[in-house]
């Protein structure tokens, strides 16, 4: 019988600081075979620790057309296991299990609106999908990105800024930028409002709780309805498989029903968002 | 040998062939325990210090026949408080102990119930499988079937045929003033009532966790209630008497939330599963203080929905026994009869 709590070692082949407090790291397994069978969706996540500190969940943002050669993980430098994390250099290694989740229905997005708006650390589920979007493996009709994030210095994946506006409309918004920023000021629920949204929309949407909670009030009033509103949630979790019951919210599992839900989903559910 | 002296003879004789019969008749249950004694670490209902828990028994005298539901549930058996997953000196290296032979004897039938549901959720866990596989369970009823129908079941109806949708391998079924009645439930109980010379016992033939007919009325229809209960007074009422001590957690048969823990120590750096509490602040909280359960409010609603609508709508198996012992352990008196009552009222 397979052990679905037994991790597989990981090696890091790359690290990229992306913020003043957030690593972009890409690895590789160890076992070449695992590599070449690793497949994922975007929106799935792993849970990387190491013997001795546990394990955490990050999402994936790395695209999953690269899947056979590495992927890659955002992680924000919040807690001993993340700043662990944060110290990794080229060549360490790491454990992992996964991935783990139901990922996003990109079948959902062919043909549409697509409006992606990622709040914080929240940004990082949603970089596989700009990424496939770009790369003509997902179709939306359109695409639009509205990225609120702290001042400057929290700013994620600057790199791939220009490269994301020539293939989409990419709006970044400041909470307490620094006086040499010159783009938009105010929380994202501000981009929401001045921005052109059709009602047919479909919105994906990640951050924390109370990003959610005023965001969907926006999009209601742009007349896009609940079950075109998707988001991914955090809680705590340990199993990963849905028993150890940490991440359970109403009837659902976060970490194998979710972790994207759409909002039809969870409106009934009291504290769900 | 006169006649007289002939027929006081053949009297005793018969007296004597008729005491041998009782005797064998009554030495099935005395050499089934006897066999398991020898060959397994039996554990069992046992009354030490005026409290009836399952513990280990040294010896059958030991043993409570009563058939009265122990003060503590029998999951520590089945799931460990606390259990080393990995060994974490050289990467992660799955733990790979002997499991020693145990015994559960004498588990009375919302035990069982319990113990099929938790074969349902680690179906696929390694661990929990390996420990199964040694553990040979010996179900009891006195006063079989009568006794349950006594005892007050609020979460799922009784069926007749409730020993067909149980995890056992041996089945004990005592009558008043008769034998025993033996069960087997699986290969392995058919095999220690043979090797014990009980040859008359009825074979259960494990139809599914499930019945045939389908997931349990009363259990589905406490689920439809519950699921719409979030803004009934009964929490808000719960909120201003439960202590969220979490002992109810810890008494549940099937309360199975774990946590996995690490441990950096650097003799023996490893990876353990252990028992979680769905009423503890750090059950819920996340990297940057956000705690999801934040009222007992949340948890003590969080607690009743895994039991009736998460279990039920996951493995369409009951999540509470109806045993009672988060009732008998609560320190403010929280009844969870009666509540279940409270919910059922709702349309």
């Amino acid at each position: 019988m397979r052990n679905i709590y037994q991790p597989q070692e990981v090696k890091v082949i790359s690290v990229s600081r992306e913020s003043i407090d957030t690593v972009l790291l890409r690895f590789q397994f160890i076992d070449k075979k695992r590599q070449k069978a690793f497949a994922f969706l975007p929106g799935q996540f792993m849970q990387i620790g190491f013997p001795g500190w546990g394990e955490c969940p990050i999402s994936i943002c790395s695209s999953s057309a690269d899947s056979k050669k590495y992927f890659e993980l955002a992680v924000r430098d919040v807690g001993q296991l993340t700043h662990k994390i944060n110290e990794l250099k080229n060549g360490d290694e790491a454990w992992v299990r996964g991935p783990f989740g139901n990922g996003f229905d990109t079948g959902l997005y062919t043909g549409k609106e697509l409006i992606l708006i990622g709040g914080g650390c929240g940004f990082v589920p949603l970089r596989p999908l700009i990424i496939d979007c770009l790369a003509g493996r997902i179709k939306p009709k359109s695409l639009k990105i509205f990225y609120g994030c702290l001042n400057e210095d929290t700013l994620l994946f600057k790199k791939q800024y220009p490269e994301w506006n020539r293939g989409a409309e990419l709006s970044v918004i400041l909470e307490k930028p620094t006086e040499r920023w010159h783009g938009e000021k105010g929380l994202i629920t501000a981009l929401i409002q001045k921005r052109q949204i059709s009602s047919s929309a479909v919105v994906v949407m990640v951050g924390p709780p109370i990003m959610y909670r005023f965001a969907v009030k926006e999009l209601e009033a742009k007349k896009i309805k609940a079950q075109n509103i998707w988001v991914s949630l955090e809680r705590r979790m340990y199993c990963g498989v849905g028993v150890c019951q940490h991440c359970a919210i109403g009837p659902y599992y976060v970490c194998k029903d979710g972790p994207v839900f759409s909002y039809s989903q969870l409106k009934d559910i009291p504290n769900a968002l | 040998m006169s006649g007289h002296e002939l027929s006081a003879f053949i009297f005793v004789l018969i007296c004597v062939i008729i005491l041998l019969i009782m005797l064998k008749e009554d030495d099935k249950l005395k050499r089934l325990i006897t066999a398991v004694f020898r060959d397994y670490f039996v554990y069992a209902p046992v009354k030490r210090d005026g409290r009836l828990l399952a513990q280990e028994a040294k010896v059958p005298d030991e043993i409570d026949w009563s058939g009265k539901l122990t003060e503590n549930s029998w999951k520590e058996l089945f799931l460990p408080h606390r259990e080393k997953l990995f060994e974490g000196r050289q990467g992660l290296a799955e733990t790979k102990g002997e499991q020693p032979p145990v015994a559960c004897l004498g588990m009375n039938i919302l035990d069982l119930k319990a113990l099929t549901l938790f074969d349902l959720v680690f179906g696929n866990d390694v661990y929990y499988q390996n420990r199964r596989q040694k553990t040979v369970v010996i179900g009891y009823g006195a006063d079989w079937p009568n006794s349950y129908k006594k005892s007050k079941v609020f979460s799922h109806n009784f069926k007749e045929d409730a020993l067909e949708h149980v995890s056992f391998d041996v089945f004990i079924a005592g009558r008043k003033g008769g034998e025993p009645i033996f069960y087997s439930g699986s290969s392995v109980g058919r095999k220690l009532l043979e090797s014990c010379r009980i040859k008359d016992f009825e074979n259960i033939k494990f139809a599914g966790a499930i019945a045939e007919s389908g997931p349990d009325k009363r259990m589905l229809e406490i689920k439809g209630k519950l699921e719409r209960s979030a803004n009934h007074y009964l929490w808000d009422n719960l909120d201003q008497v439960c202590l969220a001590c979490g002992k109810c957690t810890v008494a549940c048969p099937t309360c199975f939330c774990f946590d996995l823990e690490d441990k950096a120590n650097p003799d023996d750096p490893r990876r353990d599963r252990r028992w979680g509490s769905c009423f503890y602040n750090d059950f819920s909280l996340v990297a940057g203080g956000h705690q999801e359960l934040d009222t007992v409010r949340k948890k003590i609603f969080f607690w009743y929905y895994h039991k009736f609508v998460r279990i039920p709508k996951e493995y369409s198996h009951v999540g509470c026994v109806s045993c009672g012992r988060c009732t008998r352990t609560c320190p403010v008196g929280i009844d969870i009869a009666k509540n279940i009552a409270k919910i059922s009222k709702l349309k």
